[in-house]
């Protein structure tokens, strides 16, 4: 199938009804919990998550997708106009975009990352189909030791890059893995940890342990911080309209946030918060008066939120072409997959198109629907940042609890929601990511079947992993990763 | 300014669970050969791994200053509370009653005094999880208790 018939078909399956309606309700959703601080777009597909058992595969995709690039779009809301990121993926906009709306131009600046965000996403779509296409004739190439090797490559990068204790999150990467052997092995059907409990004979419930590690964990955690917030002045339509001289500024920045966006995420490992960052680095140095930044510069909220879109766009290409999710969030979309008996890998392009064109299709579709639903709704967007959430989190756990139960009416499972959540505050607490070992969790398994197969084909001979020329690659680039943290730890400490 | 307790315990908490898993899989499970795994190769590896991590956590905390963390004994009991109340509640209280319940104990820690809006809310959320989940999704869940 060519990228044209591709996307015909695509629009076939994106057009349905009912695809529709899911695809309009994720990104509904996902700008909602966006907009709201303090609750991400983990805790938000983690919650959608059960539903998705009444419904297709591919609309259940489509609709966690829009969850998770409508958290972008609503993301920015909270971070121009309260100074509190809505999404770690957000945080850098709080930078330009809060300055903007002190100086009375709040309107203007979510114009503008409306807009980035748009332009963004459309670019990453492009880029996701070209990337995708090549990428799934390059894998059949691959082998179980290059697999191997390239999740311990996303895995090492995730924990090292952009973290201050790259150990910290290693730890949670390698307890993620610990608690993704639970249940009975494949190999060789030994049960492993179970403790004689049948329940945790397929594993532990994956969506009992995103809801406890997000949904439960974010809620205690913010009870009293997010109550503290100021309201925020009321903005809208009337007030977006941007000056000649603000649009002059937005083309630019934003296609080389795209750039940047586009690249990183479709990375294993480094995702869409550092293109956000890396973004606003970038504009800061290309400009010609970099003095403006940090007072309300227009290209310091285009760049990062063009680049936070992009990403999370092209963050599919390594998901859906090869079966590996490069971050966190990918993660859970691939347990989601899994769950409905679809196994991504390089034959998902031919052998489920309606997967994979529909998901392209509904990108576009539902970017779309954000760009014409925000730009008259702000108004409406900005009034839920009044609701205090002393009003929101009792009926989120209530939520979280009929979620869990719905998947297999199991106490059990209520059981290891309740832990879940305390391990998950104390975490957040001890500044350990709860999202890294998670990403441990579903990528674990995967690491340990491909690694037992390579060492199973090579005679136990581990070699294979530098004699190999993809497998080699990767594994240089983990050691260059490893020895680069340990140097930054170094030359801080002794710097 | 105090010790960085939260990567002491931290440090130390994941060390012993490194320890524990790799001793129980080891004892347990075959461990296997390089080029035959056994089921007990990934997670004592991986147990290891996590011994020497952890001690890598805590040790230079022992020697280092943190801002204290607060641990909040009454939200995260609440939370918790309110997540068994209704979990494991739902089937012998109903889902009406169960909920109401867990409402209420969960907005026990909110900063906010009162009671009436307490009530309301509980009132509100029970409603809107009988219409979403009863009555539109058609989940088979009783709605009021059962006696005897």
């Amino acid at each position: 199938m060519t990228a044209w018939e591709g996307i015909a078909y695509g629009f076939g399956v994106a057009l349905q009804p009912d695809v529709l309606i899911y695809c309009l309700l994720g990104v509904t959703l996902g700008t909602f919990i966006g907009v709201l601080p303090g609750i991400g777009a983990m805790a938000a597909i983690s919650l959608l998550l059960p539903i998705t058992f009444y419904i297709s595969p591919e609309a259940a995709l489509i609709m966690l997708a829009g969850v998770y690039y409508g958290a972008q779009y609503g993301g920015a809301v909270a971070s121009i106009l309260l100074r509190l990121p809505g999404t770690p993926q957000s945080a850098v906009t709080t930078l330009d975009g809060y300055p903007m709306a002190q100086q009375g131009r709040a309107g203007v600046a979510l114009f503008v990352s409306m807009a980035s965000s748009f332009i963004g996403s459309i670019l990453g779509i492009i880029v996701l189909v070209v990337l995708a296409g090549w990428l799934s004739r390059a894998a059949t190439a691959f082998g179980a030791a290059d697999y191997a090797a390239m999740m311990i490559l996303g895995l090492v990068a995730a924990s090292t890059i952009g973290s201050d204790r790259p150990v910290k999150g290693f730890a949670m990467v390698v307890l993620g893995m610990i608690l993704g052997c639970v249940g009975t092995d494949v190999n060789s059907g030994a049960q492993r940890f179970t403790f004689a409990r049948t329940e945790l004979l397929d594993g532990i419930n994956l969506v009992a342990l995103a809801m406890g590690l997000f949904g439960v964990a974010e809620v205690i955690g913010n009870i009293r911080n997010a109550e503290r917030q100021a309201a925020p002045e009321r903005v809208g339509f009337r007030q977006m309209m941007p000056t000649r001289d603000d649009l002059r500024r937005i083309p630019f920045p934003a296609l080389r946030g795209t750039a940047l966006g586009s690249f990183f995420g479709a990375l294993p490992g480094t995702g869409s918060t550092l293109s956000s960052f890396l973004s606003y680095a970038m504009e800061r140095r290309v400009a010609r008066r970099p003095e403006r930044f940090g007072k309300g510069a227009i290209e310091g909220v285009a760049g990062p939120e063009a680049a936070n879109n992009a990403a999370s766009i092209t963050a599919f290409v390594p998901t859906l072409t090869l079966g590996i999710p490069g971050d966190p969030i990918m993660a859970l979309m691939l347990g989601a997959l899994v769950i409905h008996g679809v196994q991504p890998g390089p034959m998902m392009l031919e052998a489920r198109p309606e997967m994979f064109w529909g998901l392209v299709v509904s990108f576009g579709i539902g970017n779309l629907l954000l760009l014409i639903l925000n730009m008259p709704l702000i108004g409406i967007w900005v009034s839920m940042l009044r609701i205090p959430f002393r009003y929101l989190y009792p009926a989120i756990l209530i939520f979280v609890c009929l979620g869990v139960y719905s998947v297999r009416g199991s106490s059990f499972d209520m059981g290891v929601v309740a832990v879940v959540g305390i391990a998950g505050y104390l975490m957040a607490l001890a500044r350990f990511s709860p999202a890294l070992l998670l990403l441990g969790f579903v990528l674990g398994p995967l690491i340990e079947t491909n690694l037992r197969r390579a060492m199973l084909i090579s005679r136990g001979d581990p070699m294979v992993f530098l004699e190999r020329p993809i497998a080699c690659g990767f594994t240089i680039a983990t050691c260059l990763l490893i020895l680069l943290s340990i140097w930054q730890v170094w030359r801080r400490r002794h710097g | 300014m105090q010790r960085d307790w939260a990567d002491i315990w931290g440090g130390a908490v994941l060390a012993l669970v490194g320890a524990g898993v790799a001793l129980h899989a080891g004892l347990r499970l075959d461990f296997g050969t390089l080029r035959a795994m056994g089921p007990g190769f990934f997670p004592v590896t991986l147990g290891v791994l996590l011994l020497l991590m952890g001690a890598g956590i805590a040790l230079p905390a022992l020697k280092r200053g943190a801002e204290p963390v607060i641990f909040r004994w009454l939200d995260a009991g609440a939370v918790i509370a309110a997540i068994l109340i209704f979990g494991l509640g739902m089937g012998r209280l109903g889902v009406a009653l169960a909920c109401f319940l867990a409402v209420i104990v969960a907005s026990v820690p909110a900063p906010h005094g009162g009671w009436l809006w307490r009530v309301l809310l509980a009132v509100a959320v029970t409603l809107l999880v009988w219409v979403v989940f009863i009555l539109g999704l058609r989940m088979g869940l009783p709605v009021w208790p059962r006696f005897g």
